[in-house]
């Protein structure tokens, strides 16, 4: 009797454990949460993900924290947007993460920029005199949703090279992803008709991917140059190119100070657009979510009211 | 003792001033320029400025204005920091970063100049790099160096070039792919003891070396030959622990040592060996604190078997927010350092500290406070006696200075400093101005926490 109750207690025992909730198969690190939103996408429930930015963050200045480190230090695989907009604190991150897996040239490091259509790659002589251009071209391409889909298609074959065991999965959320995707933007782009050809001023160059899509034409930017601030006889400039052009909106990125936006887009006048930086990956908002709040906010300026 | 200027010298710094302003206030007020070679869509028409109004232009300045109050109003009382070179390196970057697959190389200059007003016909910097006479003063131009070299190793050097001499301050290999979550560093590098030690110029929030790792650790900081092993443990929190053995020679590296006598290595006491605990704790999305103990022993030349043991504590707590729009960044960073020499017959220790707050309050500027405190040498009776190392040392000294920084763009910086020094030994306090200009081209350097 007493052999049978030891017997059924370690049948419990067993039994709870191997009832514990399955781990997931991959963990993810992100320079972005866009990315983030897109790997959750097309991993599913086998992708553990992380952001190292917050969408209210600007991508070329983050803090390279330890903890951060930490995380990368366990990551199966980091995925950067590349193109240099990491370049100031993503490699001290690596290096301080002692995880070879993660290192520029190995399996688990994806740089995203391979896969879309990069605009505004520079002809010519590049050097700082012209701000703080990107010598591979401008790294803002997941502000157009059609960009997005061979960017998720290149994540889900590195989650598949990784994971072998979960690779038919992980492609068809792929194809879900971007059916999904290329019916949303079927809507999307019915919405922002009117955006075609109109002009528009923008605080940083964050809109030529945007602009590619929709078709508007970003006529001028606040910042003089990429990351230089805006000075008062360069404001006075885009004011008055605003008002001869008669922009329709002015478009600025949530992590930039609005003041100087909102005084030019008030006296040209225009609505003022904030766009955020990304999804709120933490929040567990989706990559179309987050392109459809764009869609929606964008919507709402052409109809004339800011926000 | 005179404390009237030099006429030279205002002259020149005069002029001096006059120049860098003409040349910061003509790059603030750029007007805007076609990219050349930047594709655009469509050339916009430029407009002039004429077309608005006096009425609209001074509402434009205001506006510009209040975007910096804007960022103002997110910080509590203190001050900011630029971001900071990586320890070990400053400037490099990982070749494969960049697009071209041929970039093998990850090359930076930095270049430090200052004009440079004092008091004291014999200021006291301790700085390898300070600025230590009236006129213009080179402080360094850094060249570094980095590459990856094969999936095992990647190699780092710093080479500083002074008015009178090139020094290789560091070159190392740090491996990249051992198990364990270890990492080591061979070569010549500045030890990770304490905050400021394993960093350069151009990462300080002002133009000249606290006078605490001057006079502990000498005017280049805590550097040598030798090799490194650090562990990232695997506590859900970051915790890194350091351990380094290095050369115990060098006046300017390792002064409380060896420093500048021959003495050889006989056995493994013979180099100084430091061993490092650093924290960070993520107290929140917006702020941050870093906590670091360190310890180094190593031997001293006053007689057989004598040995220097050092003691330091490093605190870094950083405010910047992340979840709005704000170009705030406030730090508050202290480190202090307890030094036991045994000397003939005699124990002495002495208290060396600084306390720092930094407040970056708009995209373009910040300002800086600090405050030192170095204690004079007293004997195992607890009697002040004479240092031999600093045999002027006989009381305490107190040295505050303060910083405004313009930063043009990232890479480029512009500081006045001034400072006062009241060292006790003195008369008279030494009062310094420093106008500092801090050029960076190159590999974009990834900067460290």
């Amino acid at each position: 009797m007493r052999t049978f109750r030891l017997l059924a207690a370690l049948c419990a025992a067993i039994t709870f454990l191997t009832a514990a909730p399955a781990r997931a198969d991959l963990s993810v690190v992100t320079t972005v949460p866009d990315l983030a939103a897109i790997t959750k996408a097309v991993g599913g429930d086998h992708v553990q993900v992380q952001s190292l930015a917050l969408g209210s963050q600007d991508p070329h200045f983050v803090d390279a924290k330890p903890n951060l480190a930490l995380a990368l230090n366990r990551a199966d695989l980091l995925i950067s947007i590349g193109l240099d907009l990491e370049i100031g604190w993503l490699p001290t991150l690596q290096l301080g993460a002692r995880n070879p897996r993660i290192q520029v040239n190995n399996p688990g490091f994806l740089n995203a920029s391979q896969f879309p259509r990069v605009l505004e790659i520079p002809q010519g002589k590049v050097d700082r005199s012209l701000g703080d251009v990107h010598p591979g071209g401008n790294p803002h391409y997941l502000y157009d949703p059609r960009q997005a889909v061979p960017v998720a298609k290149g994540i889900s074959e590195r989650l598949a090279q990784l994971d072998p065991r979960n690779a038919a999965t992980y492609r068809a959320n792929f194809a879900k992803f971007r059916d999904e995707l290329e019916q949303a933007r079927a809507g999307w782009e019915k919405r922002l008709a009117a955006l075609k050809g109109a002009p528009v001023i923008a605080y940083h160059k964050t809109t030529p991917y945007l602009a590619d899509w929709l078709g508007f034409e970003p006529i001028a930017f606040l910042e003089p140059k990429p990351g230089i601030p805006p000075n008062p006889s360069h404001v006075a400039s885009v004011l008055a190119q605003g008002r001869q052009r008669k922009a329709r909106l002015v478009l600025v990125e949530s992590y930039y100070p609005d003041t100087t936006a909102k005084l030019v887009a008030s006296k040209i006048p225009a609505p003022v657009v904030t766009i955020h930086g990304g999804a709120d990956f933490r929040a567990g908002e989706t990559y179309l979510q987050h392109i459809n709040e764009l869609v929606e906010r964008l919507e709402k300026g052409l109809a004339g009211q800011g926000g | 003792m005179s404390t009237v200027f030099r006429r030279p010298s205002d002259a020149l710094i005069a002029l001096f001033i006059v120049t860098l302003l003409s040349g910061a206030s003509a790059t603030a007020q750029e007007p805007a320029t076609a990219d050349a070679g930047v594709p655009d869509a469509g050339a916009p028409q430029e407009e002039a400025p004429a077309a608005l109004s006096p009425e609209e232009l001074a509402e434009i300045e205001k506006a510009l204005g209040s975007d910096a109050t804007q960022a103002q109003q997110n910080a509590p009382a203190g001050t900011a920091s630029a971001p900071q070179s990586s320890p070990g390196g400053g400037g490099f970057s990982l070749p494969g970063m960049s697009t071209s697959g041929t970039n093998f190389l990850d090359l930076s200059l930095v270049l430090d100049v200052a004009a440079a007003a004092f008091t004291a016909k014999e200021p006291l910097q301790t700085g390898g790099h300070d600025p230590s006479r009236n006129g213009f003063n080179l402080q360094q131009l850094e060249l570094s160096i980095g590459s990856v070299v094969d999936p095992y190793f990647r190699f780092d050097a710093n080479i500083v070039f002074a008015q009178f001499g090139v020094e290789i301050e560091e070159a190392y290999g740090t491996t990249l792919a051992l198990p364990a979550n270890l990492q080591v560093r061979a070569g010549q590098f500045l030890t990770r003891f304490g905050r400021l030690n394993g960093t350069h110029p151009h990462a300080w929030d002002f133009v000249d070396q606290p006078f605490s790792v001057g006079r502990v650790f000498g005017g280049e900081g805590n550097r040598g030959l030798g090799t490194e092993v650090s562990w990232l443990t695997p506590l859900p929190w970051f915790v890194e622990v350091v351990g380094s053995a290095t050369d115990a020679s060098g006046e300017g590296t390792a002064r409380s040592f060896l420093g500048s006598s021959g003495e050889r290595v006989l056995s493994p006491l013979d180099l100084q060996l430091t061993g490092v605990v650093k924290q960070f704790f993520p107290l929140s999305d917006d702020l941050s604190l870093l906590w670091g103990l360190s310890a180094a022993t190593g031997p001293n030349p006053t007689g057989y078997r004598n040995r220097t043991d050092v003691y330091g504590t490093d605190v870094y707590l950083r405010y910047r927010p992340i979840t709005q729009a704000s170009h705030t960044l406030v730090t508050l960073q202290a480190e202090a350092f307890y030094r036991r020499r045994q000397v003939p017959e005699d124990v002495l220790t002495d208290f060396s500290a600084y306390a720092q707050a930094a407040w970056r309050f708009s995209q373009r500027w910040a300002t800086a406070l600090r405050y030192e405190l170095g204690t004079p040498a007293r004997g195992e009776g607890g009697a002040e006696v004479v240092d031999p190392l600093d045999p002027d040392w006989t009381d305490d000294r107190h040295r505050v200075s303060a910083a405004v920084s313009f930063w043009p763009t990232e890479f480029s910086r512009l500081r006045l400093q001034a400072a006062t020094d009241r060292a006790g030994w003195r008369e008279s306090p030494d009062y310094s101005v420093f106008l500092a200009l801090e050029l960076v081209t190159g590999a974009h350097g990834a900067h460290a926490f």
